[in-house]
């Protein structure tokens, strides 16, 4: 570089004419988005052309009922994965929101009205449990919600003694007022020409709500920045404990919605309920796009893993070639969608060198 | 000597990094038997010599020889050892073991430490530390377990890189000690050190690399403190410098005030002011204190004492300053955009409203006016920051710091890994800050830097704090980098006065 005394204020970069110039973060999240849209396109179609006469508009439909519960949770987890930590006890916290409900109103005899409140208020103690190990102690989140995963499943057991609940059939002394069973069944009831429950309405509510607090307003700006680069953060004087609390506590919120949500729809809850959601949902989070590593990922995203592998779960159950096939898929998938990220990133930062 | 035969040869390397040149065909030979220091400012690419030397990158030409032959250090590592400041080994074993590690021969077993080891361990005074987890040592001994591990498997060029800067007195002692015996037994041995003082102690010839070459070899009587401190600033006179006469003397109060701050470790009994208008340069090598005092302004470091920023204590004068960490990976989101990483300081109401909702519209607005502001060079403010070269990504780290209006802005080395035209522009913007009655201090490791930015300079030497340098009373950068490291030299005799009674 010569020391020439160039004052001239021209732009120092030569412009480069490919897709440097134009947010490479929106075209790649273009690229992810479209990837999985196709891959959801391309799964529905294959489904349609292997067995034409099953797949209908209901089959359709049953398919966002069963992404909700999965869907809800990927949102709270999005939340903990982009600030840059693991929870591995939502699963669990799905399981007890059902349970605590379950032996508040069925067993203690407490109104739905407010053990509902209630519950989710369990969920926000845990997460706020989780956030201030993770933060207050430093131990890592995945450790810290190993044990809370154990512990929550452990106190399901405990306030269960077991058992499993169902409202329509309280055990012998406990009774139900039928108005409470209303509002509680009413929660996911179905409705429309082609009946579709109310719980996809839900989800799609708390997909808007979580994907507004994360991607537009300052909240998840900041929990970006927090995942991005956490020492910048803290130099910074973001808020950083708070912040990641509070992404704890929604996710906890959110499992224990999404467990009172299945309870509603199902009316049974048993004791072991939701801790083999722990790692679909987990796959539906990074086959959307976001990374481990914090600071990346999407609400469109977790919802469109959510729905492709709910797709693939109930296309398989209906061509019915065994139950091995789809945990094959949900492993190819979730190995594939990553690889071919990493792949495209490669390509891509090949051609910019 | 034998003909130049002896020894290790470079020949016209040359590496580039993108546009950055960071070797231009430099030419050095290093001879067996000696210690060969190496100096030269930031950027100058010393460091891209030591990987070179050490294997870890591949020059883009020029040629390598050892004792005449052509050479590869990447394939033929086991050659070189390169010592830190921070030893590369494995922290969980014990000190034997780190001894042992790639070496473990044939065994199928857990190796055992043969009697070869065993003796050099002893020769390096560490087989009484065999057992314990190399974690549980001190520095100074995790160094020699790291040299006693390249003795071991009989490596022959030695690089010492910044290799005391966490050391006591006494264990950097030591450590020279073996550096000595190391050359003396016909090992080839380079010391690469801002610290000026250890080059004119313990090499016999210090090559100054500026620019990519090395631009002269002190010997004899031309080595001395001085004589390197001039070499390193020498031809670089007022190249970028933007002090105008604003910002000297604004008279009245001061903005910044400290007294009687003392930390733990680094440094103790500062008292500092410093008005509206100035840019205060704190100088100091690795491990002087000066970083830790310029941290502890923004309070990262727990002290005790009083600070005082305009008036405020506590956490209301923090909120008044911003700091900018050395290296960009503290400040910069790799995960977000330009425009992002701008506003990332900022909150409500700035660019958030009601229930926290983001002001789009402000924020793109606020960052089109940053990057106008701070001469930000980006096809749109949605690019990502990596795609950014590292001036005008400095520039966003500071900008994004200068965003939420501090009176203080507290920079470490600011024009670190900086184009020479971008710090140019760095410099005016951090004058056209001050000139709006703020503060800037920095800490700097540069003399280079000093002139060129500072109004006002200290030094800082094991913990204490200069006199007051007025950088304008310097007519030239030589003289200004004679002067600060005569006060070093001076700073360190007093205090090993003090110490060694």
């Amino acid at each position: 570089m010569t020391s020439a005394d160039s004052r001239d204020p021209a732009p120092v970069e030569t412009s480069r004419p490919s897709l440097s110039s134009t947010g490479q973060a929106t075209f790649d999240l273009g690229l992810r988005m479209g990837g999985l849209v196709l891959a959801i396109v391309l799964v529905a179609l294959l489904m349609f052309l292997l067995k034409p006469k099953s797949f209908n508009i209901d089959v359709g439909i049953s398919v966002l009922r069963a992404m909700s519960s999965v869907a809800i949770m990927s949102l709270g987890l999005t939340l903990v994965i982009v600030v840059g930590e693991i929870d591995l006890s939502f699963g669990a916290m799905y399981g007890l929101g059902a349970n605590s409900l379950a032996v508040m109103w069925i067993l203690l005899g407490i109104p739905i009205y407010a053990a509902l409140p209630l519950a989710i208020g369990i969920g926000a103690l845990v997460g706020l449990f989780n956030g201030a190990l993770v933060t207050w102690l430093r131990i890592p989140s995945f450790i810290v919600t190993l044990g809370t995963y154990n512990l929550l499943y452990g106190v399901s057991l405990w306030i269960t003694k077991t058992s499993t609940f169902n409202p329509v059939y309280p055990p012998p002394g406990s009774e139900i007022p039928t108005a409470q069973l209303d509002f509680f069944t009413g929660l996911t009831a179905s409705f429309g020409a082609h009946p579709i429950s109310l719980e996809v309405v839900w989800m799609l509510g708390l997909a808007l709500a979580i994907g507004f607090l994360l991607h537009r307003t300052l909240f998840g700006f900041r929990l970006m920045a927090i995942g991005g680069n956490p020492v910048a953060a803290q130099l910074a004087r973001l808020p950083v404990t708070r912040y990641k609390i509070l992404a704890f506590v929604i996710c906890s919120m959110l499992a224990a919605a999404a467990g009172i949500l299945d309870f509603s729809f199902i009316q049974t809850t048993q004791p072991n309920i939701g801790l083999s959601f722990t790692f679909p949902v987990f796959a539906a989070v990074i086959i959307g796009g976001a990374s481990l590593s914090g600071g990346k990922g999407t609400v469109i995203g977790a919802m469109s893993g959510a729905l492709l592998l709910a797709e693939l779960q109930q296309g398989l159950a209906l061509l019915s070639p065994g139950p091995h096939v789809q945990q094959l898929f949900l492993g190819f998938v979730t190995i594939g969608a990553v690889a071919l990220d990493l792949a495209l990133t490669n390509i891509r930062k090949r051609r910019a060198a | 000597m034998n003909g130049g035969l002896e020894g290790v040869r470079l020949r016209g390397l040359h590496k580039r990094y993108g546009a950055t040149v960071a070797l231009a065909g430099l030419d050095l030979d290093i001879r067996q038997g000696e210690v060969l220091g190496i100096a030269g400012p930031n950027g100058a690419g010393k460091s891209t010599l030591v990987r070179i030397i050490a294997g870890e990158e591949r020059p883009d030409d020029g040629e390598l020889l050892f004792n005449g032959h052509p050479w590869t250090p990447a394939a033929d590592w086991r050659r070189v050892a390169v010592v830190h400041q921070e030893p590369q080994l494995f922290p969980n074993l014990t000190v034997a073991e780190n001894i042992l590690v790639g070496r473990e021969g044939t065994t199928n077993g857990w190796p055992k430490l043969g009697s070869a080891d065993a003796k050099v361990m002893k020769a390096f005074g560490i087989d009484r530390f065999a057992d314990k987890p190399l974690a549980d040592c001190t520095l100074a001994t995790q160094q020699r377990a790291e040299i006693a591990r390249a003795v071991a498997r009989d490596a022959q060029v030695f690089l010492f890189d910044e290799p005391n800067s966490a050391l006591t007195d006494e264990e950097s002692d030591e450590l020279f000690r073996e550096m000595h015996n190391l050359a003396a037994g016909g090992r080839i041995v380079l010391l690469v050190t801002h610290r000026l003082g250890d080059l004119f102690e313990h090499a016999r010839r210090v090559a100054v690399i500026r620019d990519g070459r090395v631009r002269a070899i002190l010997e004899g009587d031309a080595l001395t403190e001085d004589g390197i401190a001039e070499q390193l600033v020498v031809g670089r006179d007022g190249e970028t410098n933007v002090k105008t006469s604003a910002g000297i003397d604004h008279g009245g109060g001061s903005l910044v005030s400290v007294n009687d701050w003392s930390h733990t470790a680094a440094f103790h009994d500062i008292a500092l002011d410093a008005k509206p208008g100035e840019i205060v340069a704190l100088v100091g090598v690795e491990g002087s204190g000066a970083r830790e005092l310029l941290r502890s302004f923004a309070g990262l470091e727990s002290c005790s004492g009083a600070i005082k920023i305009a008036g405020e204590t506590g956490d209301r004068a923090q909120r008044l300053s911003a700091y900018v960490p050395a290296t960009r990976m503290l400040s910069l989101y790799s995960n977000f955009s330009v425009a992002e990483n701008l506003l990332v300081r900022l909150g409500s109401p700035e660019i958030a409203g009601v229930g926290m909702a983001l002001k789009r519209k402000r924020m793109r607005q606020l960052a089109n006016e940053a990057t106008r502001r701070f001469l930000i060079r980006a096809h749109s403010v949605s690019q990502g920051i990596r795609s950014l070269s590292g001036g005008n990504q400095q520039k966003v780290a500071i900008a994004q710091a200068l965003n939420c209006a501090p009176r203080l802005l507290l920079l470490e080395e600011p024009t670190r890994g900086v184009d020479i035209h971008s710090k140019r522009e760095i410099y005016r913007l951090l004058r056209d800050y001050v000139s709006a009655d703020n503060t800037v201090i920095m800490f700097c490791t540069e003399v280079l830097e000093v002139y060129e930015a500072a109004d006002r300079a200290h030094v800082v030497v094991d913990g204490g704090l200069s006199r007051q340098i007025v950088v304008g009373d310097y007519p030239h950068v030589e003289a200004l980098a004679t002067e600060i490291s005569r006060m070093e030299r001076h700073a360190r005799d007093d205090g090993g006065a003090r110490r060694r009674p």
